[in-house]
């Protein structure tokens, strides 16, 4: 009994003893002053700064540009054959030169890798326009590879897009039968004193020949086991980069492997010239490029007859030259508005089955609504006299085409 | 005649690189004192307008324009010191 009452009163003891030691500690507790509003603000800007300090902006960087293009185009084709003219009249939404919808995909890996993807959405359903990935290996040294506009001359690889070029359409015959191709290139840009100059060189699968002597890409898969060279060379003699000569070349064999045509080689130059200088009150910009095409002489299948062929001289020449005006140095509405004259010229081969003379000439004035925003109006007249072999095609007779474009584009 | 097109396909592709890498070895290193003092704005104003309307610093956020410099390297070719200034410019 003894020892029962001594644990209830052991017990009892720590019971308060705990109860005591607790209560004191409720009294420090609250004898503690409470956090102001200042410090709560403090620390949550303390805290604040820690998390700002420590978020990382991680080496992968995306991003999604593009452009789209559409207008209206009314046009009146008038053929003249043996004396007799026919005309057609036509206006549409839309065609080759004023529909396109081309979102780009960007992809920053690091400082050293960028890929780059263009969909589009045109005249010709869907396509790509270019895929491929840059290595920056070095500075003034840039590895491409995949799917991507060859180097020759300046105006499908700056100048082409809907948002840059001041008229509706592009100039005649200046595309190469492949103006984007598979392979890879080393480009670059450096200086030379006061100068600049700059290099793009790739190797490509190249073109194919056709039977009736036309070239169009090998496509994804070559035709031969050759491949074509093409590269540009360019030099910027002022030191504000205002003026630009370029040089390009091409060269590869076209003819399919084991063919009659394995032999032959196409051979293509292009000469480009840019110039930019402000006159005042008025900003000039010049451009122009003229490419010259050969594909070794061969005899071409008779459309008429499969056992019969025939030859020509495969030579073709293609050309435009074109200024535009805009005013600068005032600050009014006048500043938003430039205006371009274009001609241009497309020679086929003579006595082939698709010879023919052209020219263009078009004018147009552009109201910038900002610096990649653009609504413009253009003329043109696209003049053809056809130079086909008759014995082969029947003479096309003289084509003029008359149209009126306007044609809203934007980058975004 | 494969062997020889190889060969021959080989031979110009080295001595293409080699020329061109003893280009960029060799001029890579002059720049005038000139053009190097050149600011990021005069660089933008001279390059951009070579093909389009100069953009305007207020399009893209810091990081867009470090990817539309090395985009716009491939583009019109500039030399390392001139995108690198050209994308601090626009990212102020």
């Amino acid at each position: 009994m003894k020892l029962i009452v001594t644990k209830i009163l052991l017990g009892l003891t720590m019971l308060l003893f705990i109860l005591n030691v607790q209560t004191g500690y409720a009294q420090q507790t609250t004898t503690t002053p409470q956090p102001t509003a200042q410090d709560t603000l403090m620390d949550r800007i303390t805290a604040l700064e820690q998390q700002a300090f420590q978020q990382k902006r991680g080496e992968d960087h995306f991003m999604v540009v593009g452009l789209t293009t559409f207008g209206l185009v009314t046009n009146a084709t008038t053929n003249t054959l043996a004396g007799a003219s026919t005309t057609t009249r036509s206006s549409t939404f839309g065609n080759g030169d004023t529909y396109e919808f081309s979102p780009m995909l960007l992809w920053r890996h690091g400082n050293k890798f960028l890929m780059e993807f263009e969909p589009s959405f045109n005249n010709d359903g869907l396509s790509v326009n270019w895929a491929d990935i840059s290595y920056f290996a070095a500075p003034g040294l840039i590895i491409r590879a995949g799917y991507m506009v060859l180097p020759f001359g300046i105006y499908n690889k700056r100048l082409a897009a809907g948002w840059i070029d001041k008229l509706a359409t592009d100039p005649i015959g200046l595309d190469i039968p492949v103006s984007t191709d598979y392979g890879f290139e080393i480009m670059g840009g450096l200086p030379l004193g006061d100068m600049k100059w700059s290099y793009d060189v790739g190797v490509f699968n190249g073109m194919q020949l056709l039977p009736d002597g036309q070239l169009q890409g090998a496509g994804i898969t070559d035709n031969n086991i050759n491949k074509t060279f093409s590269g540009r060379i360019g030099l910027l003699p002022l030191s504000n980069s205002a003026l630009e000569f370029g040089f390009s070349a091409l060269t590869g064999k076209v003819g399919d492997e084991g063919s009659m045509y394995a032999n032959s080689k196409a051979n293509m130059y292009a000469f480009d010239v840019s110039y930019i200088q402000p006159i005042r009150p008025f900003t000039v910009n010049i451009k122009g490029q003229f490419n010259i095409m050969n594909v070794d002489r061969a005899n071409y299948v008779n459309p008429n007859d499969s056992t019969q062929s025939y030859t020509y001289n495969n030579h073709s020449t293609s050309g435009f030259a074109q200024i535009s005006v805009r005013p600068a140095f005032v600050d009014n509405i006048l500043k938003n508005f430039e205006v371009a004259y274009r001609y241009a010229s497309s020679i086929t081969p003579a006595m082939s089955d698709w010879g023919q003379n052209q020219t263009q000439s078009t004018i147009g004035v552009a109201y910038w609504i900002n610096w990649r925003t653009v609504l413009k109006l253009s003329h043109e007249i696209i003049n053809t006299n056809s130079t086909v072999n008759p014995g082969i095609v029947p003479y096309g007779g003289i084509t003029n085409s008359n149209s009126w474009y306007i044609q809203f584009s934007i980058q975004l | 005649m494969k062997t020889f097109n190889k060969k021959h396909i080989m031979g110009i592709l080295v001595a293409t690189v080699g020329v061109l890498l003893l280009f960029i070895s060799v001029s890579g290193c002059f720049v005038s004192e000139k053009v190097a003092a050149k600011s990021g704005a005069q660089l933008w104003a001279e390059n951009c307008q070579r093909c389009h309307n100069m953009p305007s610093p207020a399009t893209f956020s810091p990081d867009q324009w470090e990817i539309v410099g090395m985009h716009m390297q491939t583009r019109a070719q500039l030399t390392n010191q001139e995108r690198d200034k050209i994308v601090e410019f626009l990212k102020q």
